[in-house]
């Protein structure tokens, strides 16, 4: 039987298919059909299957990311939405947490609400912090604002009252009134979505949720029809944020846990792929065409953070965005990539993006139309791309398109054209490791305890550079590194997080309570893997609690013990919490009291198909070694012997500088490194200790 | 030594350097204790070089601190030359004058040497939790009533923490153990800066910042003088009323413009007052400097190049030069007219660059009391008005400006402090009119849950309909804000007492519209009527 894996991008749509008796895998890559996603998905089906002379009766699991959902936020493309809060504050969405994203800017963008005021409603009720109901829902109040919201248009709507982490109760009336008397409107309840204390941001991912409802939907539908359409039985399961699976009808219920699909399915399989040459703490780097991520793996596992930015109105700005409650791989977004425009600023600075020339009109060697010169333009006259196999040989680079763009530059800054282009090369590199620096330091880790694995067109060009500057030692290149990322969705174990907010202090807690609480999120959660997997999925739970010493404003996430709970809990729990806050602060309070904010549950359950074991092709018959290229290192140039990586067998051992082409990317090798190829198929660079 | 950096070694060591102060803010915030300083940010971290001139400063600094912090070096060095610095040295002080204007701001400095020779200092500053003395009030008459004042000391002796220095500190505050925790916090990050520079240096084989220093500071004040130089020459004029105290307070400012420098004149501002509302010269300074900056050119670096082309002069004893022993707790509530001021000024000749005035200072409500069971209890809540609209958009309802702290969560608040907020929203018809329109302010409705009565005292400023945020380019002024208490309206410089079941109502004003109001375009008009911000009457 197969598997099959479907990542929607903004350009393209990738496909993989696995084998599960052999190991094999074959990857297709499809333009993205925007107005009407499931075409070119199963056009990209239809056109895998021919190549691989198979069909769709031997496919028993279909896994799906998709980048729809939050282009649709970012393109605010959504339905119309409408929003009921408690009485009195129907504003919070709108006011948000009052601060600027940038100081200096006077005329600074800020992100506007999914919800305008008008379509924002009250209902006449309260609960006070620990759930108590202090003004009963009033049903004639929410009945009036449904009416009103329904009359102007309003399709989904998102329920958020104050304190309702604490007690759904008021929220479940409302949406039970609404339903009755409105049948076709959907529906959010922040009780469901984001259960969690501070109202701004649990309205806001509430809001986000209803905003993409009616589309996820409408497109799961299709999807899934589709599918069945051309023959595929199997289930389709879908991509979340933080590295899991769920079914369909879980992704339509709660759509705003999908909106980084893609790249967690590019962290798990970095993760994966990292195992195999035996690194379980990784820095995993992707460069493309206008932007680099950086995601961590720490112990095997990429880092799942609880906190999303959607919709950002500056693109690489934190803050800049609108703040989602969701659980999600852990990863920057940084401003450089092949097309990154380098310019001089207003200091006479060589600065290199974050503006790009994209893929239209691309970098000024692609020959389209670009004329400013780009980091590709950089890379091609520094010698480490071939202008006749570029991209596989779909392109053909211009040197001396790239030697113009380039030469106004050097001449502007009084330098050669050679030095201008390390220059290029340089710059970009320090951009993206100064963000890796902080953000690394930021999760309380030290860069040089991690393997760089590269994956991207460009991630394996910049790789060994990049890590030089981060102290790291280590370089991972998967084989294809251009499909690495779609096979990940292969990798991926179900998955369901669950968070409650109970706030209440450790010493004195009634422990049965909590862990009947801990219990309750575990039954939701396992009852959404039961109806993913079938009954017998092994299960594996863990349960964590967003911690603080009382008086603080910011809680640290804990793992803690299984159940069931009793008085002898408190110890484990307290020593668990100082032990974390003593490794990421260093030093912590002499005597302070730890109260618990909210509890966590992850669930996760893998079947015996779920395993995957990819082949990696014996090396083709043949000199590996297809000639040399000057390639300049810093400020010197050298003769760097160009090898075909389908061709290096495993155990060879590359010297550097060397360059190592395969069909999506090319992979430098500086001076003084060594390179191995192994059998699992990485080929990993050992860089001169520089600790 | 004169070395000559190419564009792009100089960009390499320049963006090397930002990165290592936005390491040790990072870290800074990681490991402070107090909710001031990791949830409103209110804290910064400078690299100088040898002489205490700002080399770099961390992104998501305040802006007050830049430049004062460097300045609170050169008191250092003044009073511990060069030759009394041992490495592992760490310089502190909180004093009003010499430091950033209160007491809660501690200031930081530790030399970092290479080879023997003194090569810079990292220098922070962080918003102690409390420094001892009252509640944070403008009632205040002298700083003696403030707290606890730090004067300028070695905290640390050649990595030896002076103990009875901490005993002191701890003896005189409400919160000992946030506030150690903090000063630890911002010692990490000192000592993040000088590792990661002497690495710097020792990789591109450099001997000192001196040459570096020059091109950093060179090119910034050049870029600075250049976005000067495109201002008309002319002296240009704003005069701006506060609520002040039973009285209002009159700040004057003639802006000379000459050439590529910029001059601030304060001459014929109110003098200081007994109460803790005066600005020391720094804190003048610092806020003229962030204004011209974020008119002129918000994307120069941050650093002493860009300050020297913008110099300031206040009469010595006014309320923008205060002088000891004058109270400065709250002189924000002075101090954050600085920055609209300027732009008022400015409005003339670059009318497209500025906005109209802010819905600021930043308010706040602070209370104390004892709960039901006898415990103590006290808290500070932050809110801010309405932002100033622009020649091309109108005014954010509701930002901070031009402090950057934010307000806390509804439930936050209300899982911690004995209040039931009854309501937070916009306030109706509080934006200036204008083609483009003022942000509108908030109103929030406290009402005390406590069994017994609690102390309330406020930040809240332009209260007084001359003080409004003014419009700009024939746009209206902003609705000033207002204080109640039961629903009568209340003196907010003084401190009241909130029984039971009584709410305290804190409405934050709006800012100021731009532009003609007839010209505001019909289908945003029609939408701010829809949307209910803006009545029919108020059109």
């Amino acid at each position: 039987m197969s598997a099959l894996a479907i990542d929607i991008g903004g350009t393209f749509t990738d496909i993989v298919l696995y084998d599960d008796a052999t190991g094999r895998f074959a990857a297709h890559k499809e333009l993205t059909t925007p107005s009407d996603p499931a075409r070119g998905v199963v056009a990209g089906i239809a056109h895998l299957f021919a190549a691989e002379n198979t069909d769709a009766a031997q496919v028993d699991r279909v896994v799906h990311a998709t980048t729809l959902f939050t282009n649709a936020l970012i393109e605010r493309r959504g339905a119309v939405t409408g929003l009921l809060t408690t009485q009195g504050f129907r504003d919070t969405l709108e006011i948000g947490h009052e601060r600027k994203y940038e100081l200096y800017d006077l005329h600074l963008p800020l992100p506007q609400p999914l919800v305008r005021r008008a379509l924002r409603q009250e209902a006449l009720e309260r609960l006070a912090p620990d759930g108590t109901v202090e003004i009963p829902l009033d049903a004639a109040s929410v009945l009036a604002a449904a009416d009103a919201l329904v009359a102007q248009g309003v399709e989904s709507l998102a329920i958020c009252f104050l304190h309702a982490y604490a007690n759904p109760a008021h929220e479940r009336e409302a949406a039970r009134l609404i339903a009755q008397r409105h049948p076709g409107l959907i529906l959010s309840l922040s009780c469901d979505v984001s259960p969690q204390i501070r109202e701004f941001d649990r309205s806001s991912t509430t809001v986000a949720n209803a905003y993409v409802k009616p589309l996820a939907e409408k497109y799961l539908n299709r999807l899934s029809g589709d599918l069945a359409g051309i023959g595929i039985a199997a289930p389709l399961f879908m991509m979340l944020s933080n590295g899991g699976l769920t079914h369909v009808d879980e992704a339509k219920r709660v759509p705003v846990q999908l909106l980084e699909s893609g790249p967690a399915a590019g962290a798990l399989s970095a993760a994966f792929f990292g195992a195999r040459s035996g690194k379980r703490d990784l820095l995993a780097f992707d460069l493309g065409g206008t932007t680099a991520k950086l995601a961590l793996v720490h112990g095997g596992e990429p880092l799942v953070v609880h906190k999303f930015e959607a919709g950002r109105e500056r693109r690489f700005t934190a803050g800049s965005g609108l703040p989602l409650n969701i659980s999600t791989i852990e990863l920057i977004e940084i401003g450089a990539g092949g097309g990154s425009i380098a310019a001089h600023d207003a200091l006479g600075l060589l600065k290199v993006g974050p503006r790009s020339a994209s893929s239209v009109p691309g970098p000024a060697c692609y020959g389209r139309g670009g004329t400013e010169p780009t980091v590709t333009d950089g890379n091609l006259l520094l010698g480490y791309l071939d202008a006749e196999t570029f991209a596989g040989g779909t392109m053909k680079l211009s040197t001396e398109a790239a030697e113009t763009a380039v030469g106004g530059l050097a001449a502007q800054a009084g330098l050669d054209v050679p030095r201008t282009a390390a220059g290029i090369h340089a710059v970009v590199n320090e951009t993206m490791a100064a963000a890796a620096r902080v953000h690394v330091a930021e999760q309380g880790h030290d860069p040089r305890d991690f393997a760089l694995l590269v994956t991207g067109g460009g991630g394996p060009l910049h790789g060994c550079e990049l890590a030089r500057r981060l102290g790291i030692s280590q370089v991972i290149c998967p084989p294809g590194a251009g499909v690495a990322s779609a096979l990940g969705l292969l990798l991926a174990p179900a998955r369901v997080d669950r968070v409650a907010t109970v706030t209440r202090r450790l010493d004195g807690l009634d422990w049965a309570a909590l862990d009947a609480e801990y219990a309750e999120l575990e039954a939701q959660a396992r009852a959404v893997i039961g109806a993913t997997l079938g009954a017998g999925a092994a299960l594996s739970i863990r349960r964590a609690a967003d911690l603080r010493f009382v008086g603080q404003g910011y809680e640290l996430i804990t793992e803690l013990p299984a159940g069931p709970y009793g008085p002898g809990t408190e110890a484990g729990i307290r020593e668990a919490f100082q032990a974390g806050y003593e490794r990421v602060f260093s030093r912590r309070p002499a005597v302070a009291a730890i109260e618990i904010i909210n509890i966590r549950v992850s669930v996760t359950g893998s079947t015996a198909e779920g395993t995957l074991d990819p082949e990696v092709p014996v090396a083709a018959e043949g000199q590996a070694a297809t000639g040399a290229r000057q390639a300049r290192f810093g400020d010197s140039p050298f003769s760097a012997p160009v090898l075909d990586r389908r061709r290096l067998a495993a155990g060879s051992e590359v010297i550097g500088p060397a360059i190592i082409e395969e069909a999506m990317s090319t992979l430098l090798i500086p001076p003084g490194a060594r390179a191995m190829v192994e059998a699992g198929g990485n080929i990993v660079i050992h860089l001169p200790e520089t600790r | 030594m004169t070395i000559k950096f190419d564009p792009v070694t100089l960009e390499l060591l320049w963006t090397r350097l930002v990165s290592i102060v936005d390491e040790a803010a990072a870290a800074l915030l990681r490991t402070s204790f107090s909710v001031i300083v990791r949830e409103s940010h209110d804290f910064a971290c400078v690299l100088t070089d040898a002489r205490g001139h700002s080399l770099v400063q961390a992104t998501d600094g305040v802006p007050s601190f830049l430049c004062t912090v460097p300045r609170t070096i050169g008191h250092f060095l003044a009073e511990f030359p060069p030759e009394t610095l041992r490495e592992g040295d760490i310089l502190i002080t909180n004093d009003i004058w010499l430091g950033t204007g209160h007491l809660p701001d501690i200031t930081v400095a530790k030399p970092i040497f290479l080879n023997g020779k003194l090569l810079a200092f990292a220098g922070s500053v962080a918003h102690a939790p409390d420094i001892g003395g009252r509640i944070r009030t403008a009632e205040s008459r002298e700083v003696y009533e403030e707290g606890l004042q730090i004067p300028i000391m070695k905290v640390v002796r050649e990595g030896t923490i002076d103990d009875t220095f901490v005993r002191f500190l701890r003896k005189n505050t409400r919160v000992p153990d946030q506030v150690m925790g903090d000063l630890y916090a911002q010692f990490t990050a000192l000592d993040l800066m000088e590792r990661r520079l002497r690495a710097l240096l020792g990789e591109h084989g450099l001997e000192d910042l001196v040459a570096l220093a020059d091109e950093i500071h060179g090119r910034s004040e050049a870029a600075t003088r250049k976005a000067i130089r495109a201002v008309p020459d002319g002296i240009y004029h704003a005069d701006v009323v506060t609520d002040g105290l039973e009285q209002p307070i009159r700040l004057k400012l003639a802006l000379h413009k000459q050439g590529d420098s910029i001059m601030a004149d304060y001459a014929g501002t109110d003098p200081q007052v007994p109460r803790g509302i005066n600005v020391c010269l720094a804190y003048t300074l610092a806020y003229t400097a962030f204004a011209v900056k974020a008119a002129l050119c918000p994307e120069v670096p941050n650093n002493e190049g860009a300050f020297r082309p913008i110099t300031v002069s206040a009469p010595v004893g006014c309320i923008l030069n205060s002088t000891p022993p004058f109270a400065g707790a709250n002189r924000a509530l002075t101090g954050h007219f600085i920055p609209p001021m300027i732009l008022q000024a400015l409005a003339d000749a670059i009318p497209d660059k500025v906005i109209a005035g802010v819905g600021s200072p930043l308010w706040s409500l602070n209370f104390a009391g004892v709960r039901a069971d006898g415990s103590p209890i006290a808290n500070q809540f932050f809110m801010n008005g309405g932002y100033g609209a622009g020649a091309a958009h109108d005014g954010a309802n509701v930002l901070s400006w031009p402090s950057n702290v934010s307000a806390a969560p509804v439930e936050m608040i209300e899982q911690g402090a004995p209040f039931r907020i009854r309501h937070r929203r916009l306030r109706v018809d509080t934006g200036g009119t204008g083609e483009h329109r003022g942000g509108t302010g908030q109103e929030w409705a406290f009402e005390s849950r406590n069994p017994t009565p609690v102390a309330i005292t406020f930040m809240a400023e332009r209260t007084r309909q001359e003080a409004a945020a003014p419009g700009l380019a024939g746009g209206g002024a902003g609705t000033p804000g207002a204080v109640l208490i039961d629903g009568t309206v209340v003196d907010p410089k003084r401190q009241h007492i909130l029984n039971p079941g009584s709410t305290v109502e804190l409405r934050t004003p709006g800012g100021g519209g731009y532009g003609d109001p007839a010209q505001r375009d019909a289908a945003l008009a029609a939408q701010d009527i829809e949307d209910g911000l803006v009545t029919e009457t108020k059109l």
